[in-house]
């Protein structure tokens, strides 16, 4: 019961208005199977047969079949064909994220006309009949070939793959832009400008480690795996990460349901989402540079990290040497050590938890080998009786291990000449003596295979050379901290420079199987399942995945043509993009509780159309945009009015369905139309609505790839796709625009309307400065004909005289009523600056003016410290003086009037380090009046009355006395005389730039730009 | 146009959605009244409290300092606990006795140290946790839990939870507000984030250093048009809507649309008033302080006046409340900054017939170790550990029964043992006197139903009867 009112409402996402009747056809007749089996997801989409439908004009491609045959048996009619200017601004929004040129409409409405053949004024275009099909497939043809297409739905893959650059939350030691999100971004931009097919975009994004040449431009597709959030480098929540984006993303599986428990609805056990979590686990993150760099400042910084990397690496390999009987001991108490994640050592004697898991894989994965049986067979064999087995025949078990062959000498000795050990600590313990030992006796031959030992690559007495991103919990903090350090300078170099650089995921050494995690838990390990893809999906055929890690496998199995999923989830993706509703309305989730689908054959078609066309992606696209219900009006068929008789005849009326049809149609009761019965209006999201402004004020800056930008610096001309995504501080204007979540996986954006949107257009510089900027453009033109101009270039349309004559009203209402006179800028007495005192002289050598404001302080420049003060700064509390006597810094006031006044407050210099400042009171016309040298005390700068003169300065003066060495102090005089005060604190302010109001055009434009005409999409 | 649908049909479907979110609530009651995704919602049952104010002690306030006094601390000093230190962040030593005093206050007799003295005046109405848990001792996970109900993945604040459920009663602000004096906490916007709601019910983060209201809301004043000049402007748009929308029929999504510009107009106004505290009476602003933390928390209290559902105060930037080395004189300093402010708004809101009906909380993210934290070489750091095995939050004002302590830490502080409190626990009690169950409050996302109390969470009912 649950299930089916949620078919009925679930769809409130970016569902459209046209869909709201479809609820009754469809979503109640599929109840939820008993047979998690038997879910329609997990078929294979079956061959379709093109249903039969009795207006056989209408449809222009087969998909229209499936659409007409259900509105027909609904009684409801198809909407005419949309006219060639809507259906032109459509297609080239939809498209490309842009509208189009006034010249590309023309030539598509002249290519319409021309392809008729027969001359056709406007308004027989508009009648509703269909478009030429040559002139449509021309369009679309140009709209594909356009860079414009892949940034536009490259951004749609990038809402999918949860796209940031940044990292996340991450500790202030480390650099928190990702090196290669930039590289990943316009790698999806790219695949879909070259139609890459599906299936390798998805191997490719999986695998292109083992698939593509180690310096191939493809290794950036890795980043949909490595783009996530990092999670403070905790591995079980990096690796659920990306279980979920390759899960939901691919085959529209919530797999991540199963990480404590299984999967509630769908037959997804505990045990699978430990088999993916062994794929991902066995990976190793690894920065790739795609070019060639030859940078001395990088193979400096990375020489500088190469070096403490290794020496670090060196000293803790040194320890685990030194510890191997703590490390073996380790092993009998695993679940005293913290789990991954929450493990990093503060001090270097502690033993690595790291370490000790690394213990517990060689254990268990390398036991077998003959090079570990003769050294640890024996303690192998006695760690696992259990302590009272132990105590019952510990020695037993432990001199017959001794007696397997190859049994390194040392081994034998340790425990045979020695009475037997009592416990297992003790066994441990002999072990760790042993090493000890072989460390620090002369090299012979027993000795050297016990340091070979020790030093083998595998060896868990080595630490591992896989970068401070792979390795770090081996570290202590400080060590920790100094590499990430290290490893920031090289990675900001990188962004510096721009590099094309990947995070690929490369395998490692195979580990043990993964092991379940009860409840998630990491510290509570369950049973041990294989590697290896979804059960559901793999049949009782499966197998565990054989090479690696088994990630190629894993993409293998997503990509496989067999897989009943992966190619429908695709189509109903490119469908709710065209449409703004997919067929399954729960476009990442076709498990048992989705939304089964609307059009379940045509879902099926699709599919099999798309495999059949190799997986491109752009064949899909000719398909859908050459039908007819593509191509129909937003405004749905209305039976009433007739036609009027005067209508012209002529040879194309008798082909146009419609009218025929319209006696057929039943008059359908009043209510939404039938889904599908009209181009459902879309609004435009974010990024089309800011690119469309920039594009039509001639702005857009057409630069494709590279580095990301702040999309919200006035500066910023270039395409949204191109801004810099910090997932961290994703700027309110995105989030109230509805922008994807770069931390979860969107499928489906939400559209709200909420007043914050309409103030950043209002009242932000962004609108406003494209109005200036389209009014300049515009400029030459006389009025009417710029009113022309602007529809045509905003609209693709012309005015109607009610427009033209609706702007020039206004143009002359604003005309007649000028703005007021911006309010005059209150003079402010107070000055902001720097300056040297002479004080054996008692004399102000000079004031030069703060040049910067930050919104809160007086500075040298953008960045504090910076410019040729250095830290000199002025706060409404207080500041700091410049680096040298040079650069004192002073906050003047300025007598506006004769007046007796008082001086009050007091300096406060708070730190204890240092020497302290110096401060003074000086007058330009009465010189010297007070002055201090204060350190870590606070000491009242107050004077008693005295009188100034209009136009006198009072100084207040603070410089660094001796060094410079925490010198912020906190000072905010207040002058007061009988009628009036002046409060340093309260009075302090910024720049006060005149408002500068828009001109009666620019107002104008910007109105035309915040309509719903400009942000809607017919 | 009287009743002009402020947002689409999409918005009625999504509220459709609540709908079967929200369970027990009238469908076509709600319908009627709430087109926005923040109208005003009715909750499950009728709630005692309205609004919510939550002051977070970002860092871990220690609770063996304030609202949990361990008398048996004392006969231990300088000594090791009888038993065996929990296992904490870092290493901690022997017992460390609080250097400050406890008393009892009012006639519940609550205890309560000196840190607190001011807001112990009202003690009586006041309900203390002592019970508290949460998973693990770093502040990352633990924010995330005490803010979002989950250590790890992106989950919905409780904040953005409360919006969700009941809407704002004001459009014109914002919904829920988050407030911290010179920057963010950790994880930042993490902490407010609507996870995978809607971004509408996102805390909006300001920060109350900013006296100026252009810096505490983007965009609420135009630099390039007057009022007049924008009026006219809104005038054209609406002609031209109105002609746009005249072609194509009517759509509520046109009309959405249309009605922001006016709602936005209007916001202008009312934002900058709620933030202007030059409105406030000298003796209100003395009352609460003319610094940073009094000022935040009067501004809560014009927001919350004026109809804001959740109002967030941070202490700081960073992590003001993480005490790991010489302890006494910060938190005599941190406690200092709010006490006053926090015993201001309890007045303030009595007198003003406000506090009924508006639930307050306080507490950080987990407590500290009652042993001392240790240094290089063993050296006593003279401060405290993150604990999150136990520690004290407290709750009053709407619905909570005050003048008491609920459940209780071992002897020392270390661990809670008595009536053990999950951060759950701690929500569900919260979304109870909102007039919600807690299990019944969901949102269906990747498949399944979420709630913010996931999968377990019991009302603290002697809290609340």
């Amino acid at each position: 019961m649950r299930l089916r009112i949620h078919a009925h409402h679930a769809a409130f996402l970016s569902a459209v208005y046209f869909l709201l009747g479809l609820a009754g056809v469809a979503n109640t007749a599929t109840p939820a199977p008993t047979d998690p089996k038997s879910h329609w997801a997990f078929q294979p989409p079956g061959p379709v047969a093109l249903p039969a439908v009795q207006n056989t004009n209408w449809p222009r491609t087969a998909l229209d079949r499936f659409i007409l045959a259900r509105l027909e048996a609904v009684g409801a009619e198809p909407a005419p064909a949309a006219d060639p200017r809507t259906l032109v601004r459509r297609m080239t929004l939809d498209m490309t994220g842009l509208p189009p040129t006034p010249e590309e409409v023309d030539r598509f409405v002249e290519d319409c006309r021309r392809a008729r053949s027969i001359e056709l004024s406007p308004p027989l275009l508009n009648r509703g009949q269909p478009l030429p099909e040559s002139a449509i497939s021309d369009l679309i043809e140009r709209l594909l070939a356009r860079p414009a297409y892949g940034e536009r739905w490259g951004r749609h893959w990038l809402d999918i793959a949860r796209y940031s650059d940044t990292k996340g939350y991450v500790y202030a030691r480390e650099e928190r832009r990702f090196v290669h999100s930039p590289t990943y971004r316009d790698w999806v931009i790219r695949a879909f400008n070259e139609d890459l097919p599906y299936d390798r975009f998805l191997l490719l994004q999986m695998a292109a480690d083992q698939m593509a040449d180690p310096d191939s431009p493809d290794l950036a597709a890795m980043g949909f795996l490595t783009g996530g959030r990092r999670f403070i480098g905790v591995t079980h929540d990096i690796i659920d990460d990306r279980i979920d984006v390759v899960t939901r993303g691919t085959m529209a599986l919530t797999v991540q349901c199963a990480r404590c428990h299984d999967h509630k609805y769908d037959p997804i056990p505990i045990q699978d989402y430990y088999s993916l979590y062994g794929v991902f686990h066995g990976c190793d993150d690894k920065l790739t540079p795609l070019s060639e760099i030859n940078d001395a400042e990088l193979a400096k910084r990375r020489q500088i990290l190469d070096e403490a990397m290794s020496k670090h690496r060196e000293e803790a390999a040194q320890r685990l040497r030194q510890r191997v009987g703590e490390y073996l001991t380790a092993q009998l108490e695993l679940e005293k050590y913290p789990e991954e994640g929450f493990d990093q050592i503060l001090s270097a004697d502690d033993i690595i938890p790291a370490s000790v898991r690394r213990w517990r894989d060689f254990l268990h994965t390398s036991a077998s080998r003959d090079s570990v049986q003769s050294i640890l067979g024996p303690w192998l064999a006695v760690a696992a009786l259990s302590e009272s087995e132990f105590a019952a025949s510990g020695a037993a078990t432990l001199a017959s291990a001794l007696r397997s062959p190859g049994i390194h000498p040392w081994i034998l000795r340790a425990f045979t000449s020695a009475p037997p050990p009592k416990s297992m600590r003790e066994v441990s313990e002999r072990y760790g003596r042993i090493f000890t030992e072989a460390e620090t006796q002369p090299e012979t031959p027993e000795t050297a295979v016990l340091r070979a030992f020790l030093r083998d690559p595998d060896s868990p007495t080595v630490v591992p050379e896989t970068g401070i991103i792979n390795n770090e919990a081996f570290f202590p903090t400080s060590v920790t901290e100094s590499l990430w350090k290290l490893q920031g300078d090289v990675d900001r170099r990188l962004i510096e420079l721009g590099v094309p650089a990947a995070l690929i995921v490369a395998d490692r050494q195979p580990g043990p199987n993964p092991r379940v995690f009860k409840r998630g838990s990491p510290s509570r390990l369950g049973e041990s399942v294989p590697r290896q893809f979804l059960g559901i999906l793999a049949g009782p055929e499966r197998k565990p995945f054989e090479h690696g890690s088994g990630r190629l496998e894993l993409a293998r199995a997503i990509a496989h043509p067999n897989n009943p999923l992966t190619a429908r989830v695709m189509v109903n993706r490119l469908w709710q993009h065209h449409f703004g509703v997919g067929l399954v309305r729960t476009a990442s989730d076709f498990g048992l509780r989705a939304e089964p689908p609307t059009h379940p054959e045509l879902l099926d078609w699709l599919a099999l159309r798309f495999m059949s066309e190799g997986w491109s992606i752009k064949a899909m696209h000719r398909l859908i945009l050459a039908s007819a219900v593509y191509q129909q009006s937003s405004r749905p068929f209305s039976p009433a009015p007739a036609p009027p008789a005067t209508a012209r005849p002529d040879t194309i009326a008798h082909t146009t369905p419609l009218i025929q049809a319209k006696s057929r149609s039943p008059v359908r009761p009043p209510g939404p139309p039938a889904p599908y019965a009209s181009f459902p209006v879309r609004r435009l999201d974010f990024e089309q609505l800011r690119d469309s402004m920039l594009f039509v004020s001639g702005e857009l800056d057409p630069a494709v790839g590279g580095r990301s930008a702040d999309l919200l610096d006035g500066g910023n001309r270039r395409r949204s796709v191109y801004g810099f995504v910090d997932r961290q501080f994703l700027p309110g204007v995105l989030r109230t625009f509805d922008f994807a979540n770069p931390d979860i996986h969107v499928a489906v954006r939400y559209e709200t309307t909420v007043p914050q949107q309409a103030l950043y257009f209002l009242n932000g510089s962004f609108a406003a400065q494209r109005a200036k900027a389209l009014a300049a453009a515009t400029d030459s033109l006389a009025a009417p004909e710029r009113i022309r101009r602007l529809y045509s270039l905003l609209f693709q349309r012309t005015p109607t005289e009610r427009d033209v004559a609706t702007g020039l009203r206004f143009l002359a209402d604003v005309a007649a009523d000028p703005p007021p006179a911006p309010p005059p800028v209150r003079e402010t007495p107070w000055r902001y600056g720097t300056g040297e005192y002479d004080s054996t002289r008692h004399q102000l050598k000079s004031f030069v003016a703060l040049p910067y404001f930050s919104g809160e302080s007086w500075q040298g420049a953008a960045n504090w410290p910076g410019g040729a003060t250095g830290w000199a700064q002025l706060t409404a509390e207080g500041g700091h003086p410049g680096n040298t006597l040079a650069h004192g810094c002073i906050r003047r006031w300025v007598a506006p009037i004769d007046a007796v006044v008082r001086i009050t407050g007091s300096l406060h210099h708070e730190p204890e380090p240092g020497d302290g400042v110096r401060a003074f009171i000086v007058s330009s016309r009465q010189g010297e009046l007070k002055s201090a040298n204060i350190h870590h005390a606070e000491v009242d700068m107050g004077l008693n009355d005295m009188s100034v003169k209009a136009g006198e300065t009072i100084d207040f003066i603070v410089d660094i006395g001796g060094t410079l060495n925490s010198d912020q102090f906190k000072w905010a005089p207040k002058i007061t005389s009988a009628e009036q005060a002046w409060d340093a604190r309260k009075d302090f302010t910024g720049p006060k730039p005149e408002p500068t109001y828009l001109a009666p055009w620019e107002q104008y434009v910007q109105v035309l730009l915040l309509s719903n005409e400009f942000a809607f999409l017919d | 146009m009287n009743r002009s649908p402020l947002y689409p049909p999409t918005r009625r479907e999504f509220l459709k959605r609540c709908g079967m979110g929200l369970g027990a609530l009238s469908l076509g009651g709600m319908l009627a009244q709430a087109e926005s995704p923040l109208g005003i919602r009715a909750s499950h049952f009728a709630p005692k409290a309205r609004r919510v104010i939550h002051f977070f002690l970002n860092g871990g306030p220690s609770h063996v300092d304030t609202f949990d006094p361990k008398p048996a601390l004392a006969k231990y000093a300088g000594q090791s606990l009888p038993s065996e230190n929990l296992r904490t962040e870092r290493k901690t030593g022997v017992a460390f006795p609080t250097p400050f005093q406890f008393q009892r206050y009012g006639r519940s007799g609550l205890e309560i140290s000196e840190l607190f003295a001011r807001t112990a005046a009202h003690a009586d109405d006041i309900a203390v946790i002592r019970s508290m848990h949460a998973l693990v001792p770093n502040h990352e996970p633990s924010l995330m839990l005490m803010n979002c109900g989950d250590s790890v993945q992106a989950r919905p604040s409780v904040g953005s939870w409360v919006l969700y459920g009941l809407g704002t009663e004001n459009q014109n602000l914002p919904g829920f507000v988050a407030m911290c004096p010179g920057g963010m906490p950790i994880k930042d916007s993490e902490n407010w984030q609507a996870g995978f709601l809607p971004g509408v019910f996102q805390g909006t983060f300001v920060d109350p250093q900013h006296r100026e209201v252009e810096k505490l809301i983007e965009n609420i004043r135009s630099p390039h048009a007057t009022l007049s000049m924008q009026r006219r402007q809104l005038d054209l748009l609406r002609q031209l809507n109105a002609d746009h929308e005249r072609q194509r029929g009517s759509d509520p999504r046109l009309e959405a649309r249309i009605e922001s510009f006016e709602l936005a107009f209007r916001m202008q106004l009312e934002a900058t008033d709620a933030f202007d505290l030059r409105r406030e009476p000298a003796h209100i602003r003395e009352m609460y302080g003319d610094h940073v933390h009094g000022r935040q928390t009067l501004i809560a209290r014009r927001l919350l006046e004026r109809g804001v559902r959740f109002v967030q105060l941070w202490h700081g930037a960073g992590q003001p409340w993480d005490h790991h080395e010489n302890i006494e004189a910060s938190l005599r300093k941190n406690a200092g900054e709010i006490d006053g402010p926090i015993a201001a708004l309890m007045t303030d809101l009595k007198q003003r017939g406000m506090f009924e009906d508006t639930l307050i909380l306080w507490g950080g993210e987990f407590g500290r170790t009652p042993s001392v934290e240790l240094g290089e070489g063993g050296k006593s750091k003279l401060g405290r550990d993150h604990n999150h095995y136990g520690f004290s939050v407290w709750l009053a004002g709407g619905g909570i029964q005050g003048g008491q302590a609920y459940g209780a830490t071992d002897d020392f502080g270390f661990r809670a043992v008595e009536k053990k409190a999950s951060v759950h626990d701690l929500h569900a009690t919260m979304l109870h006197c909102l007039g919600f169950d807690h299990e019944r409050l969901t949102y269906r996302h990747a498949g399944r139903d979420f709630r913010l109390t996931d999968v377990s969470g019991e009302v603290l009912r002697p809290l609340v009867s």
